[in-house]
């Protein structure tokens, strides 16, 4: 593996290069065990009581009772289902958007550079002022967007107060904002493919789908599978857009699991049992992490 | 002939794709411009610039102080992230330890921890300790993500520099910290500058902790911007020109560090 070093495989230099690894190592584990893994475990241990925001008496031990009345809470699995419908419509259309665009941007043509710049400029945004400018955008009568679908008579006039389509704003607002990300990565992974590529299947023949389909595809499957996973992951912690833009309604219609969460703890003050629904998020969210990381690390040794 | 016309249709539509997704930042930076009670009553193209919500926001109760709070949160995690994430990036590319792999594995996962999940814990401990709604306490909570991701943007930085130039700096007799300090800073100087722009920037846009986790006193900015939506009446104008404000190390980082932004973001995504 190219991260670790072999500078002291002799046993006799090992124990010498063992004491400057701790100077330089051991700061950052003793933070990161200060304010992370600390936390992890703490919200741990409180899912296993029932421990209140406002309550000041004794918090009992209370086992896995948070867990199991997060598994028959119906706003949990309501939650959970938003967010899985969020992640299985937001992805796949970045996703598109991202490679045709990045497709579109393979060759030379003027200002290219430029305008790719200014296409990331989206995924850079404060979360909270996007959320703001889409619910600007959609508020009746003066918001420009909600002004441009009145006209075409798309949807409700008010956007966000309607539980079918507020859904589809926070979507929209994530694709908005997020398949630059798609476009770049992808974009990165088919600028360092070698142009005998496709120009070999064109020389066979081959029209723009086919080589598309043989060649551009497999090319670019890991670079998608990774931007993929990346954008899992951030969709499953996404919550300060949605928070700004609808805080979760009308009647739930956007509440996604880290809404729920700090609705549960802080409006509800019920902080054992939204410690339980964050623990849950975090197993979820670091079992994927896993293949990330594992997928980095064999891409580094091959 | 046919090559320029395909290059001018192309140019046309990528400068159309452009002028779309950039559409919602016009929107937030024009709007800085107008008054709060022209965006209420006038249509959305309705445009006389002034500069009275700029007026009223420097003026704010909050915002100037929230604005300070957020610059020096941010430069604050990301200073002890880069100090402390380079020593250990460059202890775990250059040195052989038992557990090299397994932490380096471990710190790479831990940058995916959605921070709702610590919000909880964090707000409970900091209570108990006195940390709540106080900026050192957020910096904190902010280094908890950027250091981890200092840490994973870094490794292939330093592992990617050769180990001739330690074995010769350690010939002429140097120390191990003054191997890192001379030779390593500066031929990882790059690096390091794009790992603190890109974790002042993650702490510049934060939003989760800021609001679990300060009260009146630690506020950051975006924590007063979204107040702006007020109880009745969102005040748009002031709404968007604070927001303007905000944008502006954005734009600063994404048009000069395009170099390295892919790096950036798939050492660790981006924060929400």
């Amino acid at each position: 593996m190219q991260y670790s070093g072999n500078m002291a495989t002799d046993p006799k230099k090992r124990g010498r290069a063992i004491a400057p690894f701790f100077v330089f190592v051991l700061p950052a584990l003793i933070v990161v065990g200060v304010i992370l893994a600390y936390p992890v475990i703490y919200a741990l241990v409180i899912s296993l009581t029932d421990r209140e925001l406002l309550y000041l008496g004794k918090t009992n031990f209370i086992g896995l009772r948070n867990y199991s009345e997060m598994i028959r809470d119906r706003n949990f699995w309501h939650s959970f289902r938003l967010q899985l419908g969020f992640i299985a419509i937001a992805i796949p259309i970045e996703l598109v958007i991202g490679l045709f665009v990045a497709i579109l941007f393979n060759r030379e043509f003027p200002f290219s550079k430029t305008l790719r710049s200014l296409l990331m400029l989206p995924v850079f945004v404060l979360p909270v002022l996007s959320g703001l400018t889409w619910r600007l955008m959609l508020q009746p009568s003066y918001g420009v967007l909600a002004s441009f679908f009145s006209a075409i008579s798309l949807g409700p006039t008010a956007w966000l107060a309607d539980t079918k389509y507020a859904y589809v704003a926070i979507l929209l607002q994530d694709i908005w904002r997020m398949w630059p990300f798609m476009f770049m990565i992808i974009y990165a992974g088919l600028s360092s493919m070698p142009s005998e590529y496709v120009e070999a299947a064109r020389i066979d023949g081959a029209n723009f789908f086919q080589r598309f389909w043989y060649v551009l595809l497999p090319y670019l499957k890991s670079v998608i599978a990774t931007a993929f996973l990346l954008r899992l992951i951030d969709a499953l912690r996404i919550f300060s857009e949605v928070y700004v833009m609808t805080y979760g309604g009308p009647s739930n219609a956007t509440m996604l699991l880290s809404l729920y969460i700090h609705k549960q703890a802080f409006e509800f003050g019920r902080l054992s049992y939204a410690a339980s629904v964050a623990v849950f998020l975090l197993m979820v969210a670091l079992s994927i992490s896993y293949f990330v990381v594992k997928r980095g690390l064999r891409g580094e040794i091959e | 002939m046919r090559r320029r016309v395909i290059s001018f249709i192309v140019l046309s539509v990528a400068l159309l794709i452009v002028l779309i997704e950039l559409f919602p930042i016009m929107v937030v930076i024009v709007n800085g411009f107008k008054r709060d009670i022209d965006i209420w009553s006038k249509n959305p193209f309705y445009f006389k610039p002034t500069l009275r919500s700029y007026q009223l926001i420097f003026t704010h109760r909050e915002f100037p102080r929230s604005l300070r709070n957020s610059l020096v949160v941010a430069s604050l995690s990301a200073l002890v992230s880069v100090s402390l994430g380079s020593m250990a990036a460059y202890g775990l590319s250059r040195f052989n330890f038992k557990f090299n792999d397994a932490l380096i594995f471990i710190l790479l996962m831990v940058r995916m921890i959605p921070q709702i999940s610590l919000a909880v814990p964090f707000y409970m401990i900091f209570r108990s300790v006195g940390l709540n709604d106080t900026v050192l306490g957020l910096s904190l909570a902010h280094i908890s993500f950027n250091l981890p991701y200092v840490v994973a943007l870094l490794l292939p930085f330093f592992s990617s520099i050769p180990r001739e130039y330690e074995e010769a700096a350690k010939v002429d007799g140097c120390k191990t910290f003054q191997i890192f300090l001379k030779i390593f800073f500066p031929l990882a100087s790059a690096g390091i500058v794009v790992a603190a722009v890109f974790a002042f920037l993650m702490s510049w846009n934060e939003f989760i902790y800021a609001l679990v986790l300060t009260g009146t006193r630690a506020k950051t900015a975006p924590i007063v911007v979204n107040a702006f939506l007020g109880q009745y009446a969102p005040l748009w104008g002031q709404l968007s020109a604070a927001g303007t404000i905000m944008l502006l190390p954005v734009f600063a980082v994404t048009l000069s560090l395009q170099r390295y932004i892919i790096r950036g973001l798939s050492a660790g995504g981006i924060k929400g």
